[in-house]
């Protein structure tokens, strides 16, 4: 009799094993959560929009280091994951910071805030193409991405960030777009008061340090020419070469700086017949101020440099 | 009873070959009808359930049932592809949330899927170890995956080649895992997600290169001109995203053509959810909208029509099964009619000696139901996934 | 122990027919029986243990007139009073040499199998010398092994009346003589009666009583 018990005791354990056995879910862990919603964004002008509109309803995070370009700025991991957390990820659009389409976010709560005028983004040719395979010739090149310096685009930028966050806690959208409201007034002023000094200037040519201000050169209808000066460097004897022979073509008086230059290339500037006016793009979060404190500071180095008339 | 038992129990021990050949041919018939019973009922409810938490699929029109079966258990075989444009569709129609997925290629024999960290959080995610993939060439493995692979963080994983002779066409990328997801119970086990631009890389859309401008690629330049360089086949290509060569990986053209196998669209309510469904309502549109909850019914619908069919049938066989037991038990009796008599003449009382041959077949049929039972249990614990593997493969 | 009077027997359509007009056997009698081939002499036997029922006549055997009782009283009264040993062993293939020697125990509730039957068992098996053979199968034994645990298993009941019909007929010589010695000793030793069927007449000389059957069939 014990050897029948046994075969079925074992049967038994069996199905008491198999049957027992767990499909219980490893327990959750417990996720951080933001204590209101978190916007990322790609550069400061669009962070700075979304600390106008959002105000204290959102957290804004813009974590490019001071002295970088965000342009160029590639984050680390964890930066990345902080981008990953966020409710909402506003992005420049006009393929500004191309680390984006290297990295996973989700796609859901990326906002192109140029995606309205993505038809009217200036776009650049790189000098040299090339080709493998048979695809054929490619070019590296891209899109102009300063779009903010067009205030007229700078306020459809402002207008996705109030529609992403409208949509985000459409509670908020009446005090959101009050706030808009504003922000869109001091933008228009700028405008006009750009548009002025333009008219001031008009087709005299200009020289740019950086191919960086595509976008207020064809708002302002500037005549401009764009070289590749760092701002604080002195530039090499090839540069004042390549210089003079497009001064012998584009005779500008002035050249418009994204940064303080350095000083010996602002005085051998002027020897030349070339004055200094710096108007930064602000792409980044200045040292004191805001984007529209740089902005009235840029402002007023045009009109410094462009009197009115007496 | 205990003596009838034991009795009993020694003749079917020491007739060993013939208790085993009743004891296996009853428990199949027992089994058989019950099993596939429990598989298909499992199988149908683990299916509904995969298909209930995913709303709406949009693909290229087509088989539904290969874009539901790609979609949601990552099957060998890919629908007919559509593009990234349908993502950028729906996400502007603002009526559901756009989740694309691109599952065409393998690890070994693990599925690597394509998609986006929408995915993740649609899916209600939690990771074991690590963390989502952040940048393209990193990879998050499903738990069954990681055992598979034999990865863990910081391992590397490499997609395989879709055909042997394809030379030109999609070549192994290594991809380091970022994170490895806790057990789900799903398909998503068994997968290597990856950003769905990853997979562009791997299918050779993207790539990335040295810079035919540098020196060092001196050797891969066919022709030079003032605006244009044309490399040869000897231009190095990265097969790995690294931090070094990160930079250089690129696409070409416009992604919105980049090519998909699905969208999982995630309606923001139902009456979103009718409007886009509406929307690819167009018989003569290039794109279908299924629900995979119907498509997984109609599948259910015909397996259990197989199922009843094959009940039927083992159901005959289970009765000329039976009836051959029952003339093997007869026969048996006629030939041990001499040991019943002995049995009988030393004193044996006839309800004992007849309730000991019935005990024996009693035996017989209890082995064969508690094996039918244990197989059963195993069937329902393991059923799903080895059916599963075998509908997928 | 037996007492037979006016016993008729015949086997449904055949010209066999039985017919013993007396007959009694004492307690702790050895008998033999001897006559030609079909004579009864079996038949005879299975009166007794109560394996066949008589057109007439009655069959007493220890007290009990097995002839009337019902067929369970019947063979409860066999599997607890009767050893019965056969000339073919008929041993249980499937089972070893201890339950073979237990089967009685298990096969009728009259009997409760417990370790004192366990010990008999086991001290039986000692005495006739198959003791190191309990867990073989049947199959397994010789001849003579096989006949003696058969009739361990007659003997391990306690039986009042053996009845072996040809018990030494497949032995040979010297099992033959060891078969013999353990009926007879236990005969002896616990005031048995034996009622031993033979063709063997060397045997003859070892029962008390020798019953000529060729007188008692027609």
């Amino acid at each position: 009799m014990i050897a029948l018990a046994r075969p079925l005791t074992i049967a038994a354990i069996l199905m008491l094993l198999v049957a027992c056995s767990s499909d219980e879910r490893a327990p959750a862990s417990d996720a951080e959560k933001w204590a209101m919603p978190g916007v990322y964004a790609v550069n400061y002008p669009l962070a700075y929009f979304a600390e106008r509109i959002g105000a204290d309803s959102v957290e804004v995070a813009f974590p490019a280091p001071a002295d970088v370009d965000p342009a160029m700025w590639v984050p680390a991991v964890d930066t990345i994951a902080g981008y990953q957390g966020a409710d909402l990820v506003l992005l420049n659009g006009a393929g500004y910071a191309a680390w984006v389409q290297r990295v996973t976010l989700s796609q859901s709560r990326l906002v192109d805030t140029s995606a309205e005028f993505a038809e009217r983004l200036i776009p650049v040719e790189n000098d040299l193409t090339h080709s493998h395979g048979p695809a054929g010739d490619h070019s590296h090149g891209g899109t102009a991405f300063t779009t903010w310096l067009d205030a007229g685009f700078a306020i459809e930028h402002a207008s996705a960030v109030l529609n992403a966050l409208s949509r985000l806690q459409p509670e908020n959208a009446t005090d959101y777009r009050d706030r808009f409201d504003g922000l869109e007034q001091q933008l228009l002023s700028l405008d006009q008061a750009l548009k002025d000094i333009a008219s001031r200037i008009g087709d005299q040519p200009l020289l740019f340090s950086h191919p960086v201000y595509q976008y207020l050169e064809r708002r302002y209808a500037l005549n401009g020419h764009s070289l590749h000066w760092e701002p604080g460097v002195m530039p090499d004897e090839r540069q004042w070469r390549e210089l003079s022979g497009i001064l012998a073509k584009h005779a500008a008086a002035w050249m418009i700086w994204e940064g303080r230059p350095h000083p010996e290339a602002r005085d051998r500037l002027e020897s030349l017949g070339v004055r200094s006016v710096v108007f930064r793009p602000a792409g980044n979060r200045p040292e004191t101020g805001d984007f529209m404190s740089v902005m009235h500071e840029n402002l007023q180095a045009l009109q410094q440099a462009f009197p009115t008339s007496p | 009873m205990r003596d009838v038992l034991y009795l009993a129990w020694r003749y079917l021990v020491y007739n060993r070959l013939k208790t085993v050949i009743l004891v296996t041919s009853i428990t199949l018939i027992i089994y058989l009808p019950v099993g596939l019973n429990v598989v298909v009922e499992q199988s149908g409810e683990h299916l509904t359930a995969r298909a209930e938490a995913t709303p709406l699929l949009v693909g290229a029109k087509g088989s539904p049932l290969e874009l539901a079966l790609n979609s949601l258990y990552f099957s060998l075989d890919f629908p007919e592809l559509t593009d990234y444009s349908e993502v950028t569709a729906i996400t502007d129609s603002e009526l559901a949330t756009a989740i694309p997925l691109y599952v065409r290629f393998r690890s070994r024999s693990q599925p690597i899927v394509g998609t986006s960290l929408d995915y993740f959080e649609f899916r209600d995610f939690e990771f074991a170890s690590g963390r989502p993939m952040a940048v393209l060439g990193e990879c998050v493995v499903g738990a069954v995956a990681a055992e598979t692979l034999g990865v863990g963080i910081g391992d590397a994983v490499t997609s395989s080649p879709e055909t042997v002779f394809n030379l030109a066409g999609v070549y192994p990328l290594r991809m380091k895992v970022a994170g490895v997801l806790a057990k789900t119970y799903t398909s998503d086990d068994e997968a290597i997600f990856v950003d769905v631009k990853t997979a562009w890389i791997i299918q050779g859309l993207g790539h990335g290169h040295q810079d035919l401008a540098s020196p060092d690629a001196a050797a891969s330049v066919l022709d030079r001109s003032d605006d244009n360089i044309v490399a040869n086949a000897a231009l190095v290509q990265y097969n790995e995203i690294t931090a070094d060569n990160a930079d250089t990986f690129h696409f070409h053209g416009d992604l919105s053509g980049y090519p998909l196998t699905a969208v999982v669209a995630v309606p923001d309510d139902e009456k979103s959810g009718v409007i886009l469904r509406g929307r690819y309502a167009d018989e003569d549109a290039n794109s279908q909208i299924v629900r995979p909850v119907t498509v997984i019914d109609e599948l259910l619908d015909t397996i259990l029509t197989i199922q009843q069919f094959i009940v039927a049938a083992v159901i005959i066989v289970g009765l000329a099964t039976v009836a051959t037991a029952a003339l093997v038990f007869m026969l048996s009796l006629r030939l041990r009619r001499r040991e019943i008599d002995t049995m009988l003449k030393i004193g044996g009382s006839r309800p004992r000696v007849a309730s000991m041959l019935l005990a024996e077949v009693a035996i017989v049929i209890v082995l064969s139901a508690m094996l039918a039972s244990v197989i059963t249990l195993l069937t329902w614990r393991f059923g799903p996934g080895i059916i599963e593997s075998f509908v997928l493969a | 122990m037996i007492d037979i009077q006016g016993l008729q027997f015949s086997y449904g359509e055949s010209d066999f027919s039985l017919q013993v007009p007396e007959l009694a056997v004492a307690r702790g009698e050895t008998v033999a029986i001897v006559g030609p081939s079909g004579s009864g002499k079996t038949t005879l036997l299975n009166l007794i243990a109560g394996n066949a029922i008589p057109r007439s006549g009655t069959v007493n055997t220890n007290g009990e007139e097995v002839s009337g009782l019902h067929d369970a009283a019947r063979r409860s009264f066999r599997i607890a009073n009767i050893g019965l040993v056969f000339q073919e062993f008929e041993l249980l293939e499937y089972l070893n040499v201890l339950d073979n020697i237990l089967l009685p125990y298990r096969i009728n509730r009259a009997l409760t199998l417990d370790s004192d039957v366990r010990g008999r068992a086991a001290a039986l098996a000692e005495q006739v010398g198959i003791a190191d053979k309990l867990q073989r199968y049947a199959n397994h034994l010789s001849q003579g092994e096989k006949q003696r645990v058969a009739v361990v298993r007659a003997l391990v009941v306690r039986p009042p009346l053996l009845l072996a019909d040809e018990p030494t007929g497949n032995l040979d010589p010297v099992n033959k003589e060891r078969v013999l010695d353990i009926l007879l000793e236990y005969a002896e030793n616990n005031n048995a009666t034996l009622i031993t069927v033979t063709h063997d007449h060397d045997i003859l000389h070892r029962f008390q009583r020798v019953i000529d059957f060729k007188h008692y069939y027609a």
